[in-house]
């Protein structure tokens, strides 16, 4: 059985590549253009398996989607949660509540040798 | 009572020989009218008294005295608005008359009333001239001669000798008198002159010295920068009133005070408070630096003055210039938003053509040949680089914007080493370059730092050096100097080093070596800017030295602390 991604990015084309890079180590994939989308779709959608979560992003940001949701609602407790920002400030203030930080630019290869390692074993 | 004898007595004349004669003979007139005042009321009551009626000589000697009264403030009048020469004349010769009709020829000729004659001759020396005393023993002597001979006795010889003699005393007296006058007059005259042309000095320096006061005053107070003048204690000692608008405080607040209380006015931010500690107590020679004062932004410069007559060059004080500088920090800031965010978006779309061209090579939708393998790492090299200028540009705009800032944590030196050849052995390999490195083995094995810029420092160093050498190594040394309590990162190539005329520029942004000419190199020229604004951040140093044709070093210096 596929194990749920979900995508939080806005700029679609990185959203491609991260799905492309997800689908590539067997994850089912679902992609939250912005904030609002992704509250919502978190809000009433099954939880994933694992988040990728963008910090910039239109109307809500990724940090208030993290400590509002992700950390308040206990059925996202077994969710990996990887966070992606250009700003290793960011990334660092951010660490201790997350699994992983990954610092843009994010190659292809380094986000798909990692998911691969995060993926359960079958 | 001295200014009413001085109006009675005094005649104002320019000539002060004639004022001092004048004035004598004054006094002498006043004497006498008041002697024959006291006489006519003597002879009265001692009439009234003895009650008796007046006999015929002393209504003689009462109308004498009062006629003597009236005639001597006659002369007084001549005196006073006339001629003292005249007044005096007349006086002389009036007297001389008196005296000759006060006795009998016999005893004045030749008896008791001779020596009256001595009187106008020893007064006329003093008050009609030195020489008229010739003149009235002259006259004195023709009238003892002439009663002498008119009541047939022989003419007195030593009479007359002894009359000549006592003119002669007083002409010498009198001459001598009036010569030391007029010396005294003369040195007073002098030290007159000393005086007024020492005054004249003193007010023309005083004025000049008011004028420069002023002129200097005018320049500090129309100049739009603020200006404090501390002595070497930092209490401020004068300030002008820009200043005042500038902080927008009282002057009373800020002169005559220690700087010390400025510097903890709440309007002051943390960080700007702390650099101006950092100016008093460090003295470091001319700084430049801003603050934050409530919503402005101040330039603060400061230079210390010394005084290079003294041995040692004695600290006088220290001048600093406070500058309105909100509006140039706002464009700045915005300009280096501005920079951020163009860099920013700037950075998605090549992570996007990284990330498609890693699609390719890891050949995610069906096989590649090689030379399209070949063709997408290209792309990614590319993309990498221009990643790293963008990156690059973004630190400066930080930094310039004051918003980078140092975090600290503990840093393992070996592992920053580790990832210096993880990240740059295959580039430097690309060039037939080999990386080496080595770590004093003093240097603790994990010391406080702010981990990802050490990084950045040792990356845009090596970087740097590879890109400036075409063969040979680079060498990486941490170093420790546990004395100095500082550790620190060496960086030398092999390269084709930096001309002396470049190396005080080389730190500048925007700047490579050979500006202009040929641009064999990429980059923008910032990295080695940002190390060194980093370096500064860390409260390090950075040096640099070179030889052309035999490579360089960089020499970076930092505080060494330990974790606890």
């Amino acid at each position: 059985m596929n194990e749920l991604a979900l995508i939080i990015e806005d700029d679609l084309d990185l959203a491609d590549i991260f799905a492309e890079a997800l689908r590539g180590v067997g994850f089912t994939v679902e992609h939250a253009s912005d904030g609002k989308k992704a509250q919502e779709r978190l809000l009433y959608g099954e939880p994933p398996y694992l988040i990728l979560l963008d910090m910039h992003l239109p109307h809500i940001s990724g940090g208030q989607i993290l400590t509002d949701i992700l950390k308040k609602d206990t059925r996202f407790e077994k969710t990996l949660i990887i966070i992606t920002t250009a700003d290793a400030r960011m990334g660092e203030a951010y660490s201790e509540m997350v699994d992983f930080v990954m610092i843009k630019p994010i190659s292809f290869v380094q986000l798909r040798d990692l998911t691969a390692r995060l993926k359960p074993p079958q | 009572m001295n200014r009413f004898w001085d109006t009675i007595l005094n005649v104002s004349v320019p000539d002060p020989d004639d004022a001092r004669r004048r004035r004598l003979l004054n006094i002498i007139l006043v004497g006498n009218i008041a002697g024959a005042v006291v006489g006519f009321l003597a002879i009265g009551i001692s009439n009234i008294l003895a009650n008796q009626l007046a006999n015929f000589e002393t209504v003689v000697l009462a109308g004498g005295a009062f006629v003597a009264a009236l005639g001597c403030y006659g002369i007084y009048q001549i005196n006073r608005r006339l001629s003292g020469r005249w007044a005096s004349l007349l006086y002389l010769l009036l007297l001389t008359l008196v005296f000759t009709s006060m006795d009998t020829p016999a005893q004045l000729s030749n008896g008791r009333s001779i020596f009256l004659f001595t009187i106008p001759i020893a007064i006329s020396s003093l008050i009609l001239l030195p020489e008229a005393s010739f003149l009235f023993a002259l006259l004195g002597s023709g009238i003892i001669a002439g009663l002498a001979l008119s009541i047939q006795q022989p003419v007195n010889i030593f009479a007359i000798i002894g009359f000549f003699l006592l003119a002669l005393v007083s002409w010498l007296s009198a001459r001598s008198l009036e010569s030391a006058l007029h010396e005294l007059r003369v040195i007073n005259a002098n030290l007159d002159q000393v005086v007024y042309q020492r005054t004249q000095a003193l007010a023309e320096s005083l004025a000049r010295e008011r004028l420069e006061a002023g002129r200097n005053q005018a320049i500090l107070n129309s100049i739009a920068d603020g200006v404090i003048v501390f002595d070497r204690n930092w209490n401020a000692i004068l300030v002008n009133p820009a200043i005042r608008s500038l902080l927008d405080l009282p002057v009373e607040l800020i002169v005559n005070r220690n700087f010390r209380e400025l510097i903890e006015h709440p309007k002051l931010s943390a960080r700007s408070r702390g650099l101006l500690y950092a100016m008093i107590e460090h003295d470091t020679q001319p700084l430049s630096f801003r603050i934050e004062w409530g919503n402005k932004t101040l330039s603060v410069s400061a230079a210390q003055v010394y005084d290079f007559r003294e041995e040692g060059n004695i600290n006088l004080g220290t001048v600093t210039v406070f500058r309105d500088f909100t509006r140039e920090a706002e464009v700045e800031r915005l300009k280096s938003s501005f920079v951020a965010i163009v860099s920013h978006e700037l950075r998605t779309p090549l992570n996007a053509i990284l990330g498609y061209a890693e699609m390719f090579r890891e050949e995610v939708y069906g096989p590649m040949n090689e030379k399209q393998v070949n063709m997408a790492n290209r792309i990614i090299s590319n993309t990498r680089r221009l990643l790293g200028l963008i990156n690059d540009l973004l630190d400066q705009a930080q930094m310039e914007a004051g918003k980078l800032t140092i975090h600290m944590g503990p840093v393992r030196p070996s592992e920053l080493l580790e990832q210096i050849h993880n990240l740059l052995d295959k580039t430097a390999a690309e060039k037939k370059l080999r990386i080496t490195s080595e770590m004093d083995d003093s240097l603790p094995e994990t010391i406080i730092g702010d981990g990802p810029r050490l990084e950045q420092i040792l990356v845009n160093l090596v970087t740097n050096a590879i890109k400036f050498t075409d063969q040979g190594e680079i060498r990486i040394r941490l170093f420790h100097l546990p004395e100095f309590r500082k550790w620190g990162i060496e960086v030398t190539d092999t390269g084709r080093g930096i001309p002396r005329s470049e190396l005080p520029h080389i730190f500048d942004s925007f700047r490579q070596v050979e500006e202009g000419t040929t641009r064999t190199h990429s980059g923008v020229g910032l990295g080695l800017a940002i190390v060194k604004q980093l370096v500064n951040l860390m409260n390090g140093e950075i040096k640099a030295a070179s030889e052309v044709g035999q490579g360089s070093v960089f020499t970076v210096t930092l505080p060494l602390v330990t974790p606890p």
